[in-house]
Order: structure tokens, then sequence, then C-alpha cells
């Protein structure tokens, strides 16, 4: 056995894990900063993503090291693929929280229209609970599980939608106007980070079939395709 | 950058069967139930596979699985071996290798070999190339034949100023290579190659690596490897022996058979992964 070779794997794991973890703990910072408009707290999130990023370049580190003394094959190679990827993902979901978290405190003072803060809470618990089904799918490696990610994200591509039609609907003040366009940044943002984990899902089914596919095709939208 | 970089192409085995799709594939040899015994050891039990013309199979496995074994049946130099007993079926271009009437010798004239070590005869590095013609009655125009060996073996720049010179003033690597020129100096169609660049340095083996590469333009080769790495990057084909033990008996069995990429990215039989991936024993 590659006794060695299995603890370097799965400490790139562990370390992913962990760095998944980082983000869902980003993802409510920056929530929790846009809702209480918590100027201090956005500031932590901002700083938070170092952290992020350390689990990022040490996993980036890693990687060709054990590329070229272990040269994985099979199973161990599509595992040391996809954790590449994985990380890559992750990575730019927090740089979204951050994005978020900025855009928290730039808001002019104005009263937020009910509707839109409790639709990014939807769609922010959306998104974490996401993360977490592609985390535990990715560490499961459950199939069923990765695939079950395209279904939560059309709701999160639908509260999208809906924030940028209230946004819309806000009217032609140009305080409103200002505040309604970092809002559809925001929600944005949101959207985005549920296709990551749509992204870590396809990963874990390459993981798992050694084939590579897009669950949804963007510009061919049937959902699924085989 | 040289070849060894560039992966097997992807051949469907499925495909190369039927004979059928993009890739016509003819196979060289096709084996059916072959099971070698030497006294009341069973070396290798029930293999059944095709070998196909102009590409690199290599046979991978653990020590003792039969890898060698195999390779020998298909240019009867088990023949040689007291006791060795082969059954089943080994066609060569739909002819039984095995049956009465066959000449051996015509046989491994036909399929060539080369073995770990190089085993060059003490004499010149010309009679070395030569002796196989000449014993063959190929005499006309030895010269150039020999010549024509030795650069098709990629050696004639590094000894055409020494040819009267002794074989074995020459290095692993060059003596290795000299094997193969002599192999391919009585054009053969196949050369099976058993773990033909396990003695060698890096640089040699990466030089034995790319000339099969030139090779198998002409001819069908078989490679028999401890060095999975090798077989990943020469071979299109990769089968898979495994020592199946049951009981007291061991026999070597052929687990898997495939295109290389498969075997290696993607093995279909979890004994291939646990190889493969090193999570054996």
């Amino acid at each position: 056995m590659r006794t060695s070779f299995q603890e370097e794997l799965d400490v790139l794991e562990s370390t992913l894990q962990e760095e998944g973890a980082l983000v869902l703990r980003a993802l409510r910072g920056a929530l929790n900063a846009l809702e209480q408009r918590d100027h201090e707290l956005a500031d932590e999130v901002i700083a938070f993503d170092d952290d992020v990023d350390r689990r990022y370049l040490e996993i980036e580190d890693r990687i060709p090291s054990l590329l070229a003394r272990q040269t994985p094959v099979a199973t161990d190679l599509r595992l040391v693929l996809a954790i590449l990827h994985v990380n890559l993902h992750l990575e730019r979901m927090a740089d979204y929280c951050v994005t978020i978290a900025k855009l928290s405190k730039l808001v002019p003072e104005i009263d937020p229209p009910v509707r839109l803060i409790e639709g990014f809470e939807e769609m922010g618990s959306r998104c974490e609970e996401m993360i977490r089904v592609a985390l535990d799918s990715f560490r499961d490696r459950n199939l069923d599980g990765a695939e079950s990610l395209v279904d939560l994200d059309e709701l999160v591509d639908r509260a999208n939608r809906r924030a940028v039609q209230h946004v819309l609907e806000l009217g032609a003040d140009p305080d409103m106007r200002e505040y309604g366009l970092r809002m559809v940044v925001i929600s944005r943002a949101l959207e985005r980070i549920g296709d990551h984990a749509v992204d870590i899902g396809e990963q874990t089914a390459y993981l798992l079939t050694a084939e590579f596919r897009e669950f949804t095709d963007a510009s061919h939208p049937t959902p699924r395709e085989a | 950058m040289t070849a060894v970089f560039t992966m097997a192409p992807v051949i469907d085995v499925a495909q190369a069967r039927r004979g059928a799709g993009p890739v016509q594939r003819e196979a060289v040899f096709d084996i059916q139930g072959l099971t070698v015994s030497y006294g009341r050891l069973t070396a290798v039990s029930d293999v059944g596979l095709e070998i196909y013309r102009n590409l690199i199979t290599a046979v991978i496995g653990p020590s003792g699985c039969g890898k060698s074994t195999f390779i020998r049946c298909l240019n009867r130099m088990n023949d040689l071996v007291p006791g060795a007993r082969v059954e089943g079926q080994i066609l060569y271009h739909g002819g039984d290798l095995y049956a009465s009437g066959i000449d051996p010798v015509e046989v491994r004239r036909r399929i060539g070999m080369v073995f770990q070590k190089a085993n060059p005869f003490p004499k010149s590095i010309y009679d070395n190339v030569a002796w196989g013609p000449r014993v063959l009655g190929m005499k006309k125009d030895l010269d150039e034949r020999v010549e024509r060996a030795l650069r098709d073996a990629a050696l004639w720049e590094e000894v055409k100023d020494r040819l009267k010179k002794n074989a074995l003033s020459l290095s692993g690597g060059q003596q290795q290579r000299l094997c193969i020129a002599r192999a391919i100096a009585v054009e053969p169609e196949v050369l099976l190659l058993d773990e033909p660049a396990s003695a060698l340095d890096p640089i040699a083996t990466s030089a034995i690596e790319e000339l099969m590469h030139e090779l198998k333009r002409d001819y069908t080769l078989v490679i028999v490897t401890h060095n999975m790495q090798q077989a990943a990057r020469v071979a299109d084909l990769t089968a898979f022996f495994s020592l199946e033990v049951d009981g007291a008996r061991r026999s070597g069995v052929l687990v898997e058979y495939d295109a290389t990429e498969k075997i290696f990215t993607n093995p279909t039989d979890k004994r291939t992964e646990d190889y493969v991936t090193g999570r054996f024993g």
C-alpha cells in the first residue's frame, strides 16, 4: 500500500473541506452584514478572505508536487484533478462573499425594501444549502446528491430573477437607482455562488463516473441532458 | 518535444474487435482459451485476447502473473522449455500457430523477440546484425540490410564508424538497441519485447521508448513491462494480468484488456484499479 500517498490525498481533501467550511462562514457573515447594515462585520468578512486564500494556495502548492512525485492514475488521478477544480470554485465563491460585503458598505442611507432583503436572505440560505450539499456529496462520493444541485440552483436562479424585478420597481429616484444597481450585483453574486456549487457537483460526478459532463448547458438550456 | 509526450491514441477495443468504425484494425493474433502449464503448475489460465497490427500492446501485472509466459507463447519460445504444455488456440493471421507442420524457426523469424538483458553475441556489431539473415540465407545486399536494421533501431549514427568493433564494447542501452536491430534484420512482422528497458537508465529507456513509437509504423509490438508508467507512455492497448490464488492453486489470468488510456484513467475491474493505483498487497 502506498500509505504516504494516501495520507497526502487525505490531507488535500480535508484542507478542501476546511476551505468549504470557511466559505460558508464568509457567506453567512456577508448576508448578516448586508441585512443588519453592519459595516464592521463586512470588514471582517473582507479580511477573512485571507483565511480562505491560504487554504486555496496550500492546495494549489501541494498538487503539482503530488503529481510529480506520485504520478496518480485512475481514481487517484480523477480525485486530484477534481480537488484542483473544486478548490478554484470555492475560492471564487469566497470572492463573491467579499463582493457582497464590500457592496453592503456602499449602500446609500435609505430604508431597504423589505421584500428585497428577505429575498436575499432566502437566496443566501439556499446558497448555503447548496454549498453544504456540494461539499457533502464530494466527501461521501454521492452522485445523487451532486445531481440534486441542479434543482437547488433553479430555485436560486428564480430568486435572482425576482430580485431584479424588485429592483426595477424601485423607481427613478437617483439614490434608489444607485441602491438598486448595487443590489443587482449582490443578487448576481449569490446566483454565481449557486453556479459554482453546481460546478462542484459536476466534479463529484466526474470523480465517480470518469466522464465529465455539464449538468446543464447554458447555451442549450435543457436541464440534465444525459 | 518528443513523441513520448503524446498520449496513446484512444483505440476502442470493442470496435477494433468488430473491425468496424473509423479505426480499421487487423488482428495479428487471435488467442482463445490459452492455458500454459509447466509440469503440474499452471502459469496462465484461459487467456483470450486479440493483438492488433501496428499497435503497441503492453502486458502488465505483478510478478508471477504469467506475463512472460504469455508472450513466449506468441513465438513458440515455450517449446524450448521442458515440460511446458500449451492448451487453447493461438491463431496467427487466422492460422494455428501450434499446428503440426508449422516450423518454429520460421515462426520466430516472423515474430522476433528482445529480452530484458541485452544478449549480443561476443562478435562484431556487424556480425550480430548479419547473423540472422546469413542463417536464413538472406545474403543478398547484406551490407544494406545491416545498415537498414541499425538505422531502424536508431543505432546507425552511433556505430557506423565501428561496425567491426566487438558488440560487447557498446553501452547497455546501445546493446539493447543492437538486439532490436538483430531482431528486425530478418524482417519480422511482430516484435515481442520482454522488459526491454528494465536494466537501462532513464536516457537509454527513453531512447527505447522513442524507438518503439517509430517501429510501430512497420511492426506490431507486444511489450511486457513492470513499469506501469512505461506502459502508459508507449502502449496503445494494455492487458492487465493478475495472479489468481485458489487454495494451493495459483495461476495467471487476464483481468482486463482495453485502451491504455482507459486502463489508466478509469479501469473497469477493481483488481486493475488496485494494481495501477498501487493499492495491492
